[in-house]
C-alpha cells in the first residue's frame, strides 16, 4: 500500500541573512499558532577536554537574560503571551522553541533576537545556572535507578573524546568554567552564521521575512568556529564493564553497536532493522523475550542519529531468577537470524505502514515540523528532504537491511554494559 | 533594528480567531453514545471507546481486576491470539491500547484514515470479545507482581503512594497501585464475569476524531455494537475523603537518595466543582509552570531544585491540590520554608492585575495549540464528555477564564489551599531529612520504601526531638552597664549544630560550636575587640522568632540579660 500513499510536500521556502543566519519557512494555516525553532550547531562534540557539560550549560544560560529581557524573563514573556517553549542539548545541537498564538510571532522573535545578539554572561548567572545543572545531573542521573548508563555506554562505544563523553558533563568541569569562557563559548557557537531559524505555522511569508529582517539582520556574524573531527575506528572502546548501581532494583544489561552516520544508507536499513527487533508487541524480540522466555520484565531499544559514527541500542531489565547470559544469547540468535535471512515480507509491509503513520503523525504539530526542519537544515543544508525522507526509508530493501544486520550487529565488535544492584533494599 | 526599538516587548499582531466545531452526536439503541468529529486535514482516524468505570469500581479485596481487565483485553480474543492481533494491529502501522484510570477505562485505536474500518473492527474484537486467556493472564500476573516491586525504586511513586492515602482516606482513590495479594489471586473467570458486567454499552461513550465520513462511519458501528447488549449500571457508594485538621509529615526513608521530593497535599475539588475555573487561575499564578511563583522562587531565585510545581488533580468525584519538587537533600527544610511561604501568601494578598492578566493569557494561549494534533484535539473531547462538562464547553472555556475575579481566586485559594492542615511527605533520606524539618509538624511518621511504618526510635535521637529553628539575623538588646547595646547575631543551623557570627559596635565573632536542643540554643563566639580575643557565652531560650537569655563576658562580672527578634 504504502508505494501509492500520496502525502502533498510542505512548503518550504528558505534563503540566508546577509550575516549568515539560514531561514526556513513552513507556512501552514490550519491552526492558527507559530512555532520558531532556533538551532545552533553546538552540542557536546564541540567540547574540549576538561570543558565537558559547556553546551549544556549553556543552554541553562541563554534563559538567564539578554540586553532587553530580563533575568527568567524568556519563560515569562512566552507563557505570558500565551505559549509554551523549552530548550535541549545532545551530542550535535542546542535547539531552542516556542509555539504561540499566530499573532505573537513577533514576541519570538524579539526574545530570540535579543540573546542571539546580547545574552547576559556575568558571573551570578553563571553561579546560579552551575547550581541548576547540578541539580538537574541529580534529578536525571544521580537519583534514577539506572540513570547513568547510556552515559556509561556512549564511553564504551566511542574512542574518540569527541563522541564519547556525556552532555550533561562532568560537575568539576563547570565549576572551572569562568565567566570568559562562557563568553568566549557564545561568541564562537552562538552566532547567526552558526544557526539556523524556522518559522511553522500560521503566518504570511511576507510578514514573517521582514519581521526577521528587521530582528535578526544587524546581529554580527563571526568567524567559523573551529572544525572537528568525529572519525572514529570500527572497533568499539570497551567490549564489556560491570556497574554497580546503587538505586536499581533489579540487575539489567545494555548492548551498544557502533553503527554509520544518520542518513547513511546503512543507518537507514538498521533502523529498520531496530523497528523489526524491539518495536512493538509484535516485534521479534517482545515476542521472543517478554512472550516466549517470559524473561524479561523490560525490553528497550533504540537508535542515536549522529552526523557521525551513530549508534543502537538492546536493552533489558530480566526478571530477578533469570540467567542474563541466556537472554542475550537469545537477542543474539535472533540478529543472527535477521542477518541470515532477512526480514520477512509481511515484517517490511508493516514496517512501510509505521514509517507512513510516523510521518503523517509528525505533520500534525507546527513544533515537530519545526523541529524535522530545522535539523535537515543544519546538518544536511537541505530542509526539503522532510519531504522525500519518506521515501528514501520506504526504498530500503529487505536484502539491505539483511546485509547492514550482518555487517554491524554482530557479537564481537559490541559494547554490553552489566548493571549490577548494589542498593541496601 | 535601532536599540531603542529592541528595548520593549513587541505589541503582537492581529490575533486570528480560533473556533473548534461542535461534534456530531447520536446514541445507539443499545444506549452507546457516539461523538463524531469530522477532521480531514491529514489522513488520520482516532477512536476511543470509554467506560464509566474505572479502578476505583474495583470491587472489595479486588484491587487491580479493572486494570487487569483493561491490560489483558488485546491478550487473546474469540478469535485471535494475542501475538495475532499484536501482528494485524501493528502490520496497519496502527495502535490500540486499553487502560484504566480511577473512574475510566478507556480504549483508545489510531491509524491512517486508509485503514479505518480494518482497526476499528479490531477494537470492537478486543472490547467485545476478549477471552482472557489462562497462559496470558498468568504471565501477566507474574509481570505486574515485578513491576509493582520495580515501581517502588521510583521517588514519585512512592511520594504520589503516600499522598493518596494521606488525603483520601477510605475513598478508593487512596489505592494508587493493586496489592500484590490481589494480582497473585486474580482468577480468569473473575475477569470473565467482571468483564461481562461492567463493559456494558449504555456505560460507555464512542469517540472518533479525524477524516472519517459520518454516515459510513454510523454504519459500521452499528455493524460493530449494534448487537452488544446493554444492562444494568451499578451506582457505588463510596466514603467521603476524610477531614484533615492538622499538619502532618510522611518520611519514606530511600537510603541513599541525593535528593528530597517533598510533596504537600491537601483535598482540592472534583472536575465539575463550581471553583474549578478560579482554581485553575489560581494553580497558574502559584505553582502551574516555569513563569508560576514557586518556580521563580525555588529555582530561579534559590536554585534549590531543577523545577518546583504546584498540581490540581480534579477526578470525577474528589480531587488534589500538591504543590511538588525534588531538591537537594541538605536545603529540605529551606525549601518547605519556601513552599509554606508561597502557600500562605496566595490566601492573603489580592493577585495583582498584572500576574492576573498573565495567568489567564497562558490559559487562553495554550488552548489552541493543545488542540493542534488530532490526538490534543480528541483529548479534549474526550474529557469534555467524560466528566459530562457543559455541551459548549469548548466553545467557552477561554471566555470562563477570562472571566475570573481576582477576588474568586483569593476566595478559591482560602477555601481549597490549606497549609495548616497538609499532608507533607518526603521521600529521601530520613536521617538527613528528620533535622531540618522540625517545627513544620507535631505529627512525623517514617515509611520504608516497602510501604511499612518505622519505629522512630531507629533514627537518631538528636533529629527527631522537636528542635527550634534559629537560623537567620537576629537583633539583640543588651543591656550593660545601663546602657543599651545593639548586638547581632547571623545563625545558619545545620541540624542541631548551629554557626555563624556575632557583631557589635566594638568588635565581631565567629560562632563555631552553637548547639540547638529543643528550644535552647548554646553558644560560644570568639570575637575580636579593640585587638583582644575575648570570649561570650550564649544562653539563649528561643520562641519562634524571639528569644532571650543571658551573655557571659568577661568584661562583666555577671551575665548579662538579653532579648531579642529575628530579623531576616
Amino acid at each position: 500500500m504504502a508505494e501509492t500513499f500520496n502525502l502533498p510536500p510542505l512548503e518550504i521556502e528558505q534563503y540566508t541573512l546577509e550575516n549568515g543566519l539560514r531561514v526556513v519557512l513552513n507556512p501552514d494555516n490550519a491552526i492558527p499558532v507559530v512555532s520558531v525553532a532556533v538551532y545552533y550547531d553546538v552540542g557536546s562534540r564541540n567540547e574540549r577536554e576538561g570543558r565537558t557539560g559547556f553546551a549544556h550549560l549553556f543552554e541553562h544560560m541563554m534563559f538567564q537574560g539578554s540586553a532587553n529581557v530580563p533575568k527568567a524573563g524568556h519563560f515569562q514573556h512566552i507563557m505570558k503571551a500565551g505559549g509554551t517553549m523549552n530548550g535541549t542539548t545532545s551530542s550535535e545541537r542546542t535547539n531552542y522553541y516556542e509555539t504561540l498564538p499566530a499573532g505573537q510571532l513577533p514576541m519570538a522573535l524579539w526574545l530570540e533576537s535579543d540573546r542571539m545578539l546580547s545574552l547576559a554572561v556575568t558571573q551570578e548567572n553563571l553561579d546560579n545556572q552551575r547550581e541548576a545543572v547540578k541539580e538537574e545531573k541529580r534529578l536525571r542521573y544521580d537519583n534514577q535507578p539506572y540513570g547513568q548508563i547510556f552515559d556509561l555506554i556512549n564511553e564504551m562505544i566511542y574512542q574518540n573524546f569527541t563522541n564519547s563523553h556525556s552532555t550533561i558533563g562532568s560537575m568539576e568541569h563547570l565549576d572551572d568554567a569562568t565567566v570568559g569562557d562562557v563568553q568566549d563559548f557564545f561568541r564562537v557557537y552562538y552566532a547567526p552564521n552558526n544557526a539556523v531559524i524556522v518559522l511553522s505555522g500560521a503566518f504570511e511569508s511576507r510578514v514573517a521575512r521582514e519581521l526577521i529582517e528587521t530582528y535578526f539582520g544587524d546581529i554580527p556574524s563571526q568567524p567559523p568556529p573551529p572544525g572537528l573531527n568525529v572519525d572514529e575506528p570500527k572497533e568499539v572502546a570497551a567490549n564489556y564493564r560491570e556497574w554497580e548501581d546503587k538505586l536499581a532494583p533489579f540487575p539489567a544489561f545494555l548492548i551498544g553497536w557502533k553503527i554509520p552516520a544518520r542518513r547513511s544508507p546503512e543507518f537507514y536499513a538498521l533502523y529498520l532493522a531496530g523497528k523489526i527487533l524491539y518495536d512493538g508487541e509484535s516485534s521479534r524480540l517482545y515476542q521472543k523475550l517478554v512472550k516466549g522466555e517470559e524473561s524479561v520484565i523490560q525490553l528497550f531499544g533504540f537508535t542515536d542519529e549522529r552526523r557521525g559514527p551513530s549508534s543502537i541500542f538492546v536493552g533489558a531489565i530480566p526478571k530477578p531468577d533469570k540467567d542474563l547470559s541466556q537472554i542475550r544469547e537469545t537477542i543474539m540468535k535472533e540478529i543472527a537470524d535477521l542477518a541470515a535471512h532477512g526480514p520477512t515480507s509481511e515484517e517490511m509491509e508493516k514496517i512501510e505502514n509505521q514509517l507512513v503513520n510516523d510521518v503523517v503523525r509528525m505533520r500534525q504539530s507546527s513544533m515537530s515540523r519545526a523541529q524535522q526542519i530545522a535539523e535537515f537544515a543544519l546538518y544536511d543544508g537541505d530542509p526539503t528532504l522532510v519531504n522525500t525522507e519518506l521515501d528514501t526509508l520506504l526504498a530500503v530493501t529487505a536484502d539491505q537491511v539483511r546485509n547492514a544486520v550482518g555487517a554491524y550487529l554482530n557479537t564481537d565488535n559490541r559494547a554490553l554494559l552489566d548493571v549490577i544492584p548494589v542498593g541496601k533494599g | 533594528m535601532s536599540p531603542e526599538l529592541r528595548k520593549s516587548p513587541p505589541e503582537p499582531l492581529a490575533p486570528t480567531l480560533f473556533d473548534i466545531a461542535r461534534p456530531f452526536e447520536t446514541t445507539l439503541d443499545n444506549g452507546l453514545r457516539v461523538v463524531i468529529f469530522e477532521d480531514g486535514r491529514l489522513p488520520l482516524v482516532s477512536f476511543r471507546l470509554a467506560f464509566y468505570h474505572g479502578d476505583a469500581n474495583d470491587p472489595e479485596g479486588k484491587t487491580g481486576l479493572t486494570s487487569a481487565m483493561a491490560s489483558m483485553l488485546s491478550e487473546g480474543t474469540r478469535d485471535y491470539t494475542s501475538l495475532q492481533l499484536a501482528e494485524k494491529i501493528e502490520r496497519l502501522g496502527a495502535g490500540v491500547s486499553a487502560r484504566a484510570s480511577d473512574d475510566f477505562t478507556i480504549l483508545a485505536a489510531s491509524s491512517l484514515s486508509l485503514y479505518a474500518s480494518e482497526i476499528l473492527g479490531l477494537l470492537a474484537e478486543v472490547v467485545l470479545r476478549p477471552t482472557f486467556p489462562e497462559t496470558e493472564l498468568d504471565l501477566y500476573r507474574r509481570n505486574t507482581i515485578e513491576h509493582l516491586k520495580f515501581q517502588r525504586s521510583q521517588p514519585p511513586f512512592l511520594a504520589g503512594e503516600q499522598a493518596a492515602r494521606l488525603i483520601y482516606g477510605e475513598h478508593p482513590y487512596a489505592t494508587v497501585t493493586p496489592s500484590a495479594a490481589d494480582v497473585e489471586t486474580l482468577k480468569r473467570d473473575e475477569l470473565l464475569r467482571f468483564h461481562a458486567e461492567t463493559f456494558l454499552p449504555n456505560n460507555a461513550i464512542f469517540i472518533a476524531v479525524g477524516a472519517v465520513d459520518r454516515d459510513e462511519l454510523l454504519t459500521e458501528l452499528e455493524a460493530a455494537f449494534g448487537g452488544w447488549e446493554k444492562g444494568l449500571v451499578p451506582t457505588p457508594g463510596f466514603p467521603d475523603p476524610p477531614k484533615r485538621d492538622v499538619r502532618s509529615i510522611t518520611i519514606v526513608d530511600r537510603a541513599g537518595s541525593a535528593q528530597s521530593n517533598i510533596v504537600i497535599a491537601g483535598l482540592g475539588v472534583k472536575r465539575n466543582d463550581p471553583d474549578y475555573f478560579p482554581l485553575l487561575v489560581m494553580n497558574q499564578v502559584l505553582g502551574a509552570g516555569a513563569s508560576s511563583r514557586v518556580f521563580m522562587n525555588l529555582r530561579e531565585e534559590k536554585g534549590y531544585t531543577y523545577g518546583a510545581y504546584t498540581r490540581l488533580e480534579t477526578k470525577m468525584l474528589a480531587g488534589s491540590f500538591e504543590a511538588t519538587a525534588e531538591v537537594r537533600s541538605a536545603v529540605t527544610g529551606d525549601s518547605l520554608k519556601e513552599f509554606f511561604y508561597e502557600l500562605d501568601r496566595i490566601r492573603v494578598d489580592i493577585v495583582d492585575n498584572q500576574e492576573m492578566a498573565d495567568a489567564k493569557n497562558f490559559l487562553t494561549g495554550v488552548f489552541p495549540i493543545r488542540a493542534e494534533t488530532q490526538e490534543g484535539l480528541t483529548n479534549l473531547i474526550v474529557n469534555q464528555h467524560l466528566y459530562g462538562l457543559p455541551e459548549d464547553y469548548l466553545q467557552t472555556y477561554r471566555d470562563k477564564i477570562n472571566a475570573v475575579t481576582a477576588n474568586e481566586v483569593l476566595r478559591a485559594a482560602q477555601k481549597h489551599v490549606r497549609p495548616d492542615e497538609a499532608a507533607i511527605i518526603i521521600v529521601g533520606d530520613a536521617e538527613e531529612i528528620l533535622s531540618q524539618v522540625n517545627g513544620y509538624a507535631d505529627d512525623i511518621e517514617i515509611f520504608d520504601t516497602e510501604g511499612n511504618r518505622q519505629a522512630m526510635e531507629k533514627y537518631s535521637k538528636s533529629s527527631v526531638e522537636s528542635d527550634a529553628q534559629v537560623s537567620g539575623k537576629w537583633e539583640l538588646k543588651i543591656n550593660f552597664q545601663g546602657q543599651q547595646l545593639p548586638v547581632t547575631l547571623e545563625l545558619l543551623q545545620t541540624g542541631a549544630d548551629v554557626t555563624g557570627k556575632l557583631n557589635t559596635m566594638l568588635g565581631d565573632g565567629e560562632i563555631a560550636d552553637g548547639r540547638i536542643s529543643g528550644n535552647k540554643l548554646t553558644a560560644t563566639a570568639n570575637a575580636q575587640m579593640q585587638g583582644k580575643g575575648m570570649e561570650f557565652i550564649i544562653d539563649g531560650k528561643v520562641d519562634g522568632d524571639s528569644i532571650s537569655g543571658t551573655i557571659t563576658a568577661p568584661i562583666a562580672a555577671d551575665a548579662i540579660a538579653f532579648s531579642g527578634q529575628r530579623n531576616g
